[in-house]
């Protein structure tokens, strides 16, 4: 695989059973890569391992006063630098190659991972695990998978070169052969430490990272009301924080680099030692003496490489844990659905609160429990959270169906939907039935200030629909994201719109212009809105009242207000007070009713009808005038 | 392999305006110099320590030099002894001085991170509100949390490293003059490549990395937002789409990861090529000089030795360069708010009285373009003004007018006769608090996030203003009472909840007028209406300008002004508006039905 054939056209079928099986199988999926590496690198690390033979022949060329020794040496080096040379960049490239394959494929299975899990991601702890292995973990797992092939050549160099030494000079030999597997593990035991110091240090760069973002974020808050002092040394104390757990972390990594001074040290005295009896006794000429140095010398270079394998091991294990974990988490409901079926229509029903949706009308659902109404919005989408009986859309089952089905049929807007970043352009275009287009859908929105508040953000101040919208669109108001959210399920235009409180943070004014807006587009459409504002229920075909997970009360907006105390208290959010005075009033009402009830019930409808126009001129004026 | 050309996506170029400025060059060289400056003896005592690490590495290669020397001489006398006592002597100091090099440079490095990042933030807190208000908060997170990050790498081990690096050059090529001058000329054939070799890179590398990286960014991003919208990816079916977005984002990043490569592939050969050549040339040259007798053989040892002692610390200063390079990038955006004035104000201005007046007021957030025109409003100490109106029209701007936030374009703002934008923001808020629908809960204890408003309250003046906004209910509750953790990491507080608290911190700073955007806006209905009539009973005779989008809040007010268009279109109680018939009447009887 090549970088520039990324990504992979399908990323495969992990292995999640666990942690290390996880990076078994990444490192089988590129093992023609690995190999790659392994050569490369042992050219690379063979090839740097011989310049100290050159030093040596060179020495001894001098020595014996031999020119043309000298010569053949500078060829020999000249060679063994473009061996270098070639190796390392290859090397090099080989090894980014396979860090960054790696990578790829595991953000890749990620990313359709989160898109399969969907809703089941935000309602699991889960959700801050897939981001964790996102940002940190990839690189971590990417490091080692790919870390293998390096190490391995730079292994088997160092084997070469002892076996090499031995043969060349048995009686030095023999003394790097020994020396060097210790230099090799005798940082090892202070791996562990050293690294959960760094960890530890890392943890409090975060925590400092996090109040410093946070005191930021909340900046606006501090300097409309005080209290900068208090939140500057707290951060000024988490910095020292950091500052002491680094510091405490470098005395360990620098004791590592003394060790990893010291001991090629002794190696090379002890070398020293033994070669200049050797030589003074003849049995080894001053080259070779000045050979063993040397290639000591240049051994700590794949030397390192062992503390980085045990490192890159010791990071990654966890990594890949967790990696493997987010991985094999599966959906709690069958996406699949048990029944093949086209987007069924008609009614919707559901029989756990026998609320009843008609199909083709809007209907309005009061719940005086804001959490049970998105409990129950979210059943009426099928496929929920919790176990239950289904909700009926034309008589099927809804959580029977494939669930792509079942959405398509029903679209639920929670209350928290969430706005992606791209262009508004991107951001409007979602699946749809084309039936509804996005001028239109903006328009019965009320999205008019949006566009000119998006246009004023963004770098040219040409067509809005270019216009970027920020990560869960965190530049605009809360009325205005809720706004746009709306904007986007009218395009969608389902056969069933399940919309909760669509317009909890617009204004009154703003919130009379959608409901007329939202009512006209839905036309013939069935459309469930849960809310409480009386401007949207006024505006309903039928309202329903669900209390305690049971409908309660069936109606239209004026009747139930009029009828049902309970369904008052809700909507205009009268207080105890009120509605106690308001209780007395109307069993005054009601007694006075009872007498004049037949001739009021005669006037009723031609009454409604003449206020129903008044009303709708004098909203035709609001527009007008704004 | 013919070359890579960088790709045509830069991720890491600016998508929105940037509203907060960038440090010019000249701000950054002073805020670098005042570092040094702040950090000299640091420094030099890091270069003293690396120097003595650095001699003593030379030991070994000297020694072992003059060994090779008088056993090719056959001298009797080797002193083998002495010599082997003295390189273990010389381990020793450079094994003790190496492990001091390391832990001054990080101790150095460390140091002047955190007097950056606690500058940065102390700068960042000074802002004028009206700035904040303009920027967002946006821009600023990015810099302290991408910025500083990118920094730590660079004041934490490149600058320290560098530091090492060039002095360790240095000294091995004047280790080199020592054993014999030649050796050093030799060395010197190497330069030409390694400096073409570099410029073409170190030309390139920067904005390649920061592209990278940005793009790696992006991926881990578009990730994060697909699992952060879970629910609405399932609910509009956008699972393929985002699936699709996040591989185009892997393929912007490793256009950038291939680019990067090719320069890596380039400077690779180049850096290798230079280290060959350091040692051919020494040998070679040092060898000719040796078969003429100019040197001796120990010589010649002694400077090969050194000659491969070169490769580390070169290969360290092009390590680090970069990455220094791309923290200068960061280093200008951090610093850049510095060059922001910090709003003085004109100290000597006092309020007398606490009328708030509008007069004639224009306002608009772009040239040309008023959000506000011709807006006169007068409010009496004491009285509750609600501010109605459709999205758009300027209900909010008003509201943070009020509040001191932004000067008007044109007219006056004024609180008992002073112009309260021309007040310092501290003064200001002793006098008027504005509470918007940003409602931040600091991570912290609940009792610090009540404490900003008044830093010298004690429990039970928290107590009672959690009592007052209707929280000491769910917040006696609590295991930890007032010690409970809350915010990102802690106890999640519902948004209603956060209102509650941004409302009590409000209550205990008390000042005399205040200004309610959308206060209570994320609290279920009747609880708002509840808390909004216990909030009046504490607030009574403070005056209260209420931004309101639910009726019921006009209604209890003592004025309504209907914001339309940027005017005030009607003024006057709730009665007498109903009685006014106009688009308030209308409205009202629609929504009480």
């Amino acid at each position: 695989m090549q970088i520039q054939d990324l990504p992979y056209p399908d990323p495969g079928v992990p292995d999640a059973r666990s942690g290390p099986r996880f990076l078994w199988w990444l490192g089988r999926n590129q093992l023609g890569g690995q190999l790659k590496a392994l050569a490369w690198g042992l050219l690379h690390f063979v090839s740097v391992s011989a310049l100290p033979f050159c030093v040596g022949l060179a020495v001894q060329a001098v020595v014996d006063h031999s020119g043309t020794r000298l010569a053949q040496t500078g060829a020999l080096m000249a060679l063994c630098g473009v061996a270098i040379a070639v190796g390392d960049t290859f090397l090099h490239r080989t090894a980014v190659t396979n860090w960054i394959t790696a990578a790829a494929r595991v953000q890749q299975l990620l990313a359709r991972q989160s898109a399969e899990l969907g809703s089941a991601l935000t309602r699991r702890v889960a959700a801050g695990e897939v981001v964790a292995v996102s940002t940190g973990d990839v690189e971590k797992i990417g490091w080692f998978v790919e870390a293998v092939s390096r190490f391995t050549a730079a292994a088997l160099t160092v084997v070469v070169v002892c076996v090499g030494l031995v043969v060349y000079q048995p009686a030095l030999g023999v003394i790097v052969a020994v020396g060097l597997p210790v230099l090799a593990l005798a940082v090892l035991p202070l791996l562990p430490r050293a690294t959960r110091r760094a960890d530890f240090q890392r943890e409090k760069a975060g925590r400092a990272t996090e109040l410093a973002s946070d005191t930021v974020a909340g900046l606006r808050v501090l300097r409309g009301i005080g209290g900068e002092e208090l939140f500057l040394d707290r951060y000024r104390r988490a910095s020292q924080e950091v500052r002491r757990a680094a510091v405490r972390s470098a005395r360990m990594w620098s004791l590592i680099s003394a060790i990893q001074v010291l001991l090629p040290g002794l190696l090379l005295i002890a070398i020293v030692w033994q070669g200049v009896h050797l030589a003074r006794q003849g049995r080894i000429t001053v080259g070779e003496l000045v050979t063993v140095y040397s290639a000591v010398m240049v051994l700590t270079y794949p030397l390192r490489h062992f503390e980085e394998i045990a490192m890159a091991y010791s990071f990654s294990r966890p990594s890949a844990k967790r990696a493997a974990r987010v991985l094999s988490l599966r959906r709690t409901t069958d996406a699949g659905g048990s029944r093949e079926a086209d987007a069924p229509s008609g009614d919707l029903y559901d029989p756990a609160t026998g609320l009843l949706a008609p199909n083709g009308r809007l209907t309005a659902v009061v719940c005086g429990d804001p959490d049970a109404a998105g409990r129950l919005a979210e059943r009426l989408g099928g496929h929920p959270s919790e176990a239950g009986p289904s909700v009926l859309l034309g008589g099927l089952p809804l959580d029977e169906l494939p669930l792509d089905t079942a959405r398509t049929a029903v679209l639920v807007q929670d209350k928290d939907p969430v706005l992606l970043s791209g262009s508004l352009r991107e951001l409007l275009d979602v699946p749809a039935s084309g039936g509804v287009g996005a001028e239109e859908a903006l328009a019965a929105a009320q999205c008019g200030d949006v566009l000119d508040a998006l246009a004023q953000g963004s770098l040219d101040e040409g067509d809005p629909m270019d216009a970027r919208i920020t990560e869960r669109g965190r530049s605009l108001s809360g009325g205005q994201r809720q706004r746009l959210a709306l904007a986007r399920s009218l395009i969608t235009d389902p056969e069933v719109l399940v919309l909760d409180e669509p317009t909890s943070a617009v204004d009154s004014h703003t919130e009379a212009r959608i409901a007329e807006g939202v009512r006209t587009l839905r036309t013939g459409r069935t459309t469930v809105v849960f809310t409480s504002s009386p401007l949207l229920l006024d505006r309903a075909d039928r309202v329903v009242m669900v209390h305690e997970d049971e409908v309660v009360a069936v109606g239209t907006h004026r009747e139930l207000v009029h009828t049902d105390p309970l369904y008052r208290a809700v909507v205009t959010r009268e207080t105890d007070d009120e509605a106690a005075l308001r209780t007395r009033l109307d069993d005054h009402e009601a007694a006075l009713r009872k007498t004049r009830k037949d001739d009021r019930a005669a006037l009723r409808n031609g009454l409604d009808g003449d206020e129903a126009a008044n009303r709708l001129g004098t909203f035709e004026e609001i527009e007008e005038s704004a | 392999m013919i070359g890579v050309a960088p790709p045509a996506y830069d991720p890491a170029a600016p998508t929105t305006a940037t509203t907060l400025p960038v440090g010019a060059t000249a701000t950054v060289r002073a805020y670098v110099a005042e570092l040094f400056r702040r950090h000299r003896r640091a420094f030099l005592l890091l270069i003293a320590v690396n120097t003595v690490a650095v001699v003593s590495s030379m030991a070994g290669p000297y020694l072992l030099g003059g060994l090779v020397e008088r056993v090719s001489d056959g001298a009797r006398e080797l002193h083998l002894g002495l010599t082997v006592g003295l390189f273990v002597l010389a381990l020793a100091v450079q094994a003790v001085f190496v492990r001091e090099v390391r832990l001054r440079g990080a101790m150095l490095g460390e140091r002047m991170l955190a007097d950056l990042r606690e500058d940065f933030l102390v700068r960042s807190v000074g802002l004028p509100p009206g700035v904040l208000e303009r920027a967002g908060t946006g821009d600023l997170l990015s810099r302290i949390t991408t910025d500083i990050d990118r920094l730590a790498n660079a004041m934490r081990e490149a600058v320290p490293q560098l530091a090492i690096g060039v002095v360790w050059v240095v000294l091995l090529l004047g280790g080199l003059v020592v054993t014999a001058p030649p050796l050093a000329a030799a060395v010197l054939l190497a330069v030409p490549v390694l400096v073409v070799g570099c410029r073409w890179y170190f030309k390139r590398a920067p904005s390649g990395y920061r592209s990278e990286s940005a793009g790696y960014a992006a991926v881990a991003a578009a990730l994060a937002e697909t699992v952060d919208a879970g629910r609405t990816v399932e609910a509009h079916r956008l699972g393929a789409r985002r699936i699709a977005l996040s591989e185009r984002r892997i393929k912007e990043w490793t256009a950038w990861e291939r680019y990067t490569l090719w320069l890596r592939s380039v400077l690779f050969p180049v850096i290798n090529a230079t280290h060959v050549v350091v040692l051919g040339s020494v040998l070679m040259v040092g060898g000719v000089l040796v078969l003429h007798d100019w040197i001796d053989v120990g010589q010649l040892t002694t400077g090969a030795l050194i000659a491969q002692l070169l490769v580390d610390p070169v290969n360290l200063i092009l390590r680090w360069y970069d990455e220094v390079q791309v923290a200068q990038v960061s280093l200008a955006r951090l610093v850049g708010v510095r060059d922001i004035e910090p709003d003085a104000g004109d100290g000597s201005l006092a309020p007398d009285g606490r009328t708030v007046r509008a007069d004639a007021v224009r306002f608009g957030y772009r040239e040309g373009v008023d959000v506000l025109r011709e807006v006169s409003l007068k409010v009496a100490p004491g009285t509750r003004v609600a501010l109605v109106g459709p999205s758009g029209a300027g209900k909010s701007t008003l509201g943070r007018l009020l509040a001191g936030i932004y000067a008007p374009g044109a007219g006056r703002i004024t609180l008992g006769d002073a112009e309260l934008s021309r007040m310092p923001a501290e003064r200001v808020r002793s006098h008027v608090a504005l509470v918007n629908q940003e409602h931040h809960v600091f991570v912290g204890s609940l009792r610090d996030n009540i404490l900003l408003a008044r830093a010298d309250a004690v429990d039970a003046e928290l107590w009672a203003a959690l009592g007052a906004v209707d929280a000491d209910g769910w917040a006696r509750a609590l295991d930890d009472g007032l010690d409970t953790e809350v915010g990102s990491g802690g106890l999640a507080l519902t948004p209603a909840q956060a209102q509650q608290i941004a409302l009590a911190r409000l209550v205990l700073a008390d000042p005399h007028t205040l200004v309610l955007d959308e206060a209570t806006s994320l609290l279920d209905p009747r609880a708002a209406r509840h808390l909004e009539r216990s909030l009046a009973r504490v607030l009574d005779g403070r005056t209260v300008v209420a931004i309101a989008h639910r009726l019921h809040t006009a209604h209890d007010a003592d004025v309504i002004a209907v914001v339309e268009n940027g005017r005030i279109s009607e003024l006057g109680s709730h009665d007498q508006l109903v009685e006014a018939d106009g688009a308030y009447a209308a409205l009202w009887r629609s929504w009480h039905g």
